[in-house]
Formats: C-alpha cells, sequence, structure tokens
C-alpha cells in the first residue's frame, strides 16, 4: 500500500511506540485496582431496585374490569383474549373503585406472557387503571401452556393484596 | 519365517509431486451466523487462498421476522414497538424516524418540550450506539477491557432510559405528537453528571485505544473505502464520513431543535497517520461525534422549558390518503421511513431504508486482497446490526 519503507532506526522507533503506548494502556487498566467499586450485583442474593415504571409482568386487577377490551384493540401482538356477556338488567350494577359501573360480566381475562412484548400500550389505554405492570421479572416456567395467566382464579386474584398499592 | 508365494505385482515408484503439477484451489470458509465477531447473525463466506480472502460473500436473512409485512395489520400506534426491533442498539432513533413520518403526514405540531426531550434523549442514544461500536470493535481486535468500561458507561445510559420509559432496550417512548413520560430534574442533574464523567472517560479510551500502536498497526490502511465509492454504494453515516464528506442530515436537513445547535461535523481526515476512508477513520469519526454528543446534549438542556409533552392527537389515528419519505441520522446512519396510507387505520406499507444493509454490500467490494483477520476488522468497523439488515 502507500506505507514507507522501513528503516533501521523506523524499526526500533516502532518498537518505542508500541511498548510506551501499550504500557499506557497497561497503567489505565491497572489503576483500577484503586478506588473503583465492582459493579456486578450478586444476583440472587443482592436484587436491583427497579424504577418505579417497569414494564416486566402484567397484572389485570379483574375486580376493577369493566370489559371495554381497550386493552385487547391496543396489543399489537393480540395477546389478550378478553371475553364478557352484557349483565342481566334485574340485578344492581357494581363499581368500580374509582366509581364506574361495570356494566358487563367478565368471563373470560388471559394473558399469554409467553407472547407479550411488554411495550406497554395495553396499560395506557385502560380507564380504570386495573391492568398494570408489576415489577416481577422472575417468571419462568417449564411448558409455553403455564405462562397463560387466568386472571379470573382465585390464585392470581391473591396477587391483588401483594401487588396493587392501597 | 514366512515367505510369500504369490507374484507381487510390480512396484512403481510415486510420481515425485512438481509445482506445476500440484493441484490448488480456493477454500471455502463459512464464517458465521454464530461467530461472535460478526455481530449478530451474518454469514459470510469467505473464498480464501491460505490466509487471504480472495472472495468474501455476505448471507443475510438468519433475523428476518416479516417486519414491514407485520405493520400492515397494526394501526399506527402498535407500529412502534416494531420499530423499535429494527436496530436494538439504538431503538430510540428508529422511533424517532417513524414518529415524525407520521406526524409530519398528520400535521401534529409536537409540543416544544418533546422537541427538547426527543434531542436529548436521541443524541444520549447515539453515545449508548457508538460505545456499544467502540467496546465490541476493541473486543474483535484483541483488545478485552475497553468492551467493559464502554459498557460501564452505557449502562448509566440505559438507566436513564429505563427511568424514563421503563424498559431498558425497547423502550416505545416516542409516541406519536411527542414523548411518554416527563423527565424530571434529578435525571436532568444525573445526565449533567454523566456527561461530566463521560468527558474523562473519553480522553481515556483515547489514550487506551486510539493512540495504541497496536490498535493502529491494526486498523490503519486496511478496509480502505474511497469517496467515489462510497457514493456510489450509497454508504451514509459515520462510512461515509470517515471516507472523506461531511454529510450530516442533522446539518444538511435540520430536523428537531438540531437548527439551533452548535455542533460540528467529524470527517475522517487521514488522522495520526492513516488513509482517509480506512478502519481507523470510521472508528476515530464515532469517537468523534460522541465528543460532539456530549456538547449537543449540553447545549440542548438549557433549551428545555415547561410545557405539555404530548400533542393533540385522536384516539384513532387515521393518516389522509398519501405517502411519505422521512429520514434522519441514526447512529449507523442515515434511516428512511416510506410511509405509504390509503386513508384506513392502518398503514399500507411501511418500507424501511436501513442503512446497516446498504454498508453490508461494501463488504465483497473491500475483502479482496484482506487477510482473514482484516476482514474481521473491516466487519466491525462499518459496524452493522442485523436486525436492521434483516427487518
Amino acid at each position: 500500500m502507500n506505507e514507507e519503507r522501513l528503516t533501521f532506526f523506523g524499526y526500533f522507533r516502532n518498537i518505542y511506540t508500541a511498548v510506551k503506548s501499550s504500557a499506557i494502556g497497561m497503567w489505565i487498566t491497572f489503576r483500577y485496582v484503586w478506588g473503583k467499586k465492582p459493579v456486578t450485583i450478586e444476583y440472587p442474593e443482592v436484587r436491583e431496585v427497579l424504577p418505579e415504571n417497569t414494564r416486566s409482568r402484567l397484572y389485570n386487577d379483574v375486580l376493577n374490569c369493566i370489559s371495554c377490551n381497550m386493552c385487547a384493540i391496543s396489543c399489537p401482538v393480540d395477546c389478550i383474549y378478553i371475553s364478557s356477556v352484557p349483565r342481566p338488567k334485574d340485578l344492581d350494577i357494581p363499581k368500580c373503585d374509582d366509581g364506574t359501573p361495570k356494566r358487563q360480566v367478565l368471563t373470560q381475562y388471559v394473558i399469554d406472557t409467553a407472547l407479550c412484548c411488554y411495550c406497554g400500550l395495553c396499560t395506557t389505554v385502560c380507564p380504570t387503571e386495573c391492568l398494570t405492570h408489576t415489577e416481577d421479572y422472575e417468571f419462568s416456567q417449564y411448558e409455553v401452556e403455564d405462562m397463560k395467566y387466568d386472571y379470573l382464579t382465585d390464585d392470581l386474584i391473591a396477587w391483588r393484596d401483594r401487588l396493587v398499592k392501597a | 519365517m514366512q515367505t510369500w508365494d504369490m507374484d507381487l505385482p510390480e512396484l512403481q515408484e510415486p510420481e515425485t509431486q512438481t509445482g506445476e503439477k500440484l493441484k490448488s484451489e480456493l477454500l471455502t470458509v463459512n464464517m458465521g451466523p454464530q461467530h461472535p465477531a460478526t455481530h449478530g447473525v451474518l454469514r459470510v463466506e469467505i473464498k480464501t487462498d491460505s490466509e487471504i480472502v480472495a472472495k468474501a460473500i455476505p448471507h443475510i436473512g438468519y433475523l428476518h421476522r416479516c417486519m414491514e409485512k407485520h405493520c400492515e395489520a397494526i394501526d399506527y400506534r402498535g407500529v412502534i414497538p416494531f420499530v423499535d426491533r429494527l436496530d436494538y442498539l439504538a431503538a430510540m432513533s428508529q422511533e424517532l424516524t417513524y414518529s415524525m413520518a407520521v406526524e409530519k403526514m398528520l400535521g401534529t405540531e409536537v409540543p416544544r418540550r418533546a422537541v427538547v426531550i426527543r434531542t436529548i434523549v436521541s443524541e444520549l442514544q447515539r453515545i449508548a450506539s457508538h460505545l456499544m461500536a467502540f467496546g465490541t470493535y476493541a473486543l474483535d481486535l484483541g483488545a478485552f477491557s475497553p468492551f467493559l468500561y464502554a459498557f460501564d458507561e452505557r449502562e448509566k445510559i440505559l438507566r436513564l432510559f429505563e427511568e424514563l420509559s421503563g424498559a431498558r432496550l425497547l423502550y416505545n417512548y416516542f409516541w406519536i405528537g411527542g414523548v411518554w413520560n416527563d423527565i424530571t430534574d434529578t435525571q436532568i442533574d444525573f445526565v449533567e453528571n454523566f456527561l461530566d464523567g463521560f468527558e474523562k472517560e473519553l480522553v481515556k479510551y483515547d489514550k487506551l485505544v486510539s493512540q495504541n500502536r497496536i490498535f493502529q498497526e491494526r486498523t490503519m490502511h486496511v478496509g480502505t473505502l474511497s469517496l467515489e465509492d462510497a457514493h456510489s454504494f450509497g454508504a451514509t453515516g459515520p462510512v461515509l464520513r470517515g471516507s472523506g464528506q461531511a454529510w450530516d442530515l442533522r446539518k444538511v436537513n435540520p430536523y428537531l431543535c438540531y437548527d439551533e445547535l452548535d455542533f460540528e461535523v467529524p470527517v475522517g481526515e487521514g488522522q495520526r497517520g492513516s488513509t482517509v476512508g480506512d478502519c481507523y477513520n470510521r472508528y476515530y469519526v464515532r469517537m468523534l461525534e460522541m465528543v460532539e454528543s456530549v456538547k449537543l446534549v449540553r447545549q440542548s438542556i438549557k433549551l428545555l422549558e415547561p410545557g405539555p409533552i404530548i400533542g393533540k392527537v385522536s384516539k384513532v389515528i387515521k393518516l389522509p390518503k398519501g405517502e411519505i419519505y422521512m429520514r434522519t441520522e441514526c447512529p449507523r446512519g442515515e434511516l428512511g421511513v416510506h410511509l405509504v396510507s390509503t386513508g384506513e387505520k392502518t398503514p399500507y406499507r411501511v418500507k424501511i431504508k436501513s442503512p446497516c444493509f446498504t454498508h453490508t454490500s461494501i463488504l465483497p467490494h473491500i475483502a479482496p486482497g484482506q487477510m482473514i483477520a482484516d476482514f474481521v476488522a473491516s466487519i466491525g468497523s462499518i459496524d452493522i446490526v442485523l436486525g436492521e439488515v434483516d427487518r
């Protein structure tokens, strides 16, 4: 290429610059021995505190859900399966915590967590804010089918006390 | 003692192999798709003559996810999480291009505060992306510690993005009409502290890697791409600037509030005795761009003023009939989004012009005549992300 022809002194000058620049690099690396705290977190013992609006596992508080279908419409990967029937007219209409009447009876609310892309679009459109992203990030399963969460089961409704802030 | 009664075949003396009779052919080596030096799932089929590359053919498509087709089935807001997954190391920049295309077609006015936040965030994203390019490039060439230092700094930016948007990699932070969450004063203080520390880090990277004689020997005069070739291949971004042309969309065709900010466009000029357009220049342009990005973030923080962060957009977005082409300067080059609408709730076509795809086509041109180890350096210096190549 257009490299200069190597001279006798150039040969030694190359060795000198290589050793010198490497020594500078070594010194920079060596200084990390002192005064630098380790940044690694010893995971199972120490857990990182995640920010408040972390988007992790979804949780739907079905007691406050008005079955408006907004979450299922906005989901870009269609991972929310929701169905409901109109409430019979002779019954009283119960209300959510924030006073919105529940005109529909929720019969199915399943989220396929394995399909979810954690984009957060469903939580922003929720009118009663019952669907939220929690800070849980440890939910691996052996079977893909186990990743389907049916939020109408008693087990998952019991999470309400743990996850929903009072 | 055993004797042989039968007739032995007449033994022949073996043919002496002279140089003229020796057969020689090119050896085919598959580099990838799980090769760590190819930055993802790129397979390069190399015909080698001993250690020298005679021909290199990149095979792409291992990360193809039918992105563009998927976008045709979902509404305009739902496309944003998909464009995140194009260039997963600089997701904010992809969101910016797409949301600007939709906003321009809708005629939405983005509030001033949202514009400034977008500038800050996309410049921080540029730093994060270039840090990744810097770290992995040093890793390709056999230096491990720069990679760790780069990740240490990148982690701080990702932490800020996590607080802003809630995710570390695929943000969905830029919405049509503005941004999702507001940036708080504590976060701005965090950014300023980070920038102060980062300037010292940049000096350290310069001493540790850019001035290192071994690194220079590995990258200088290697994989030279002349300006003429860069034009004919349609190269953009640091690859074009490394070849010596000061072409930056932030200067040429300003968007966001870049026209109010003072910055320079770094160009490869054969710094420190290198040839213009070689791997070292492309690498060095990225390092200089990080310095410019620090300046840009500092200036745009001063422009922040209280106000709304999202403009008025109807709940169901319906674009008028027509099409638009929007392009922005992403960390890897010029990203274009061609959006065609027929007035429905979903886009008719979302065509994405990706810089990485263009830059992959340069590889067969610069490969012949290189050593295999230099070819690894060439791949690293163009800094491709396969999520964007395959889409």
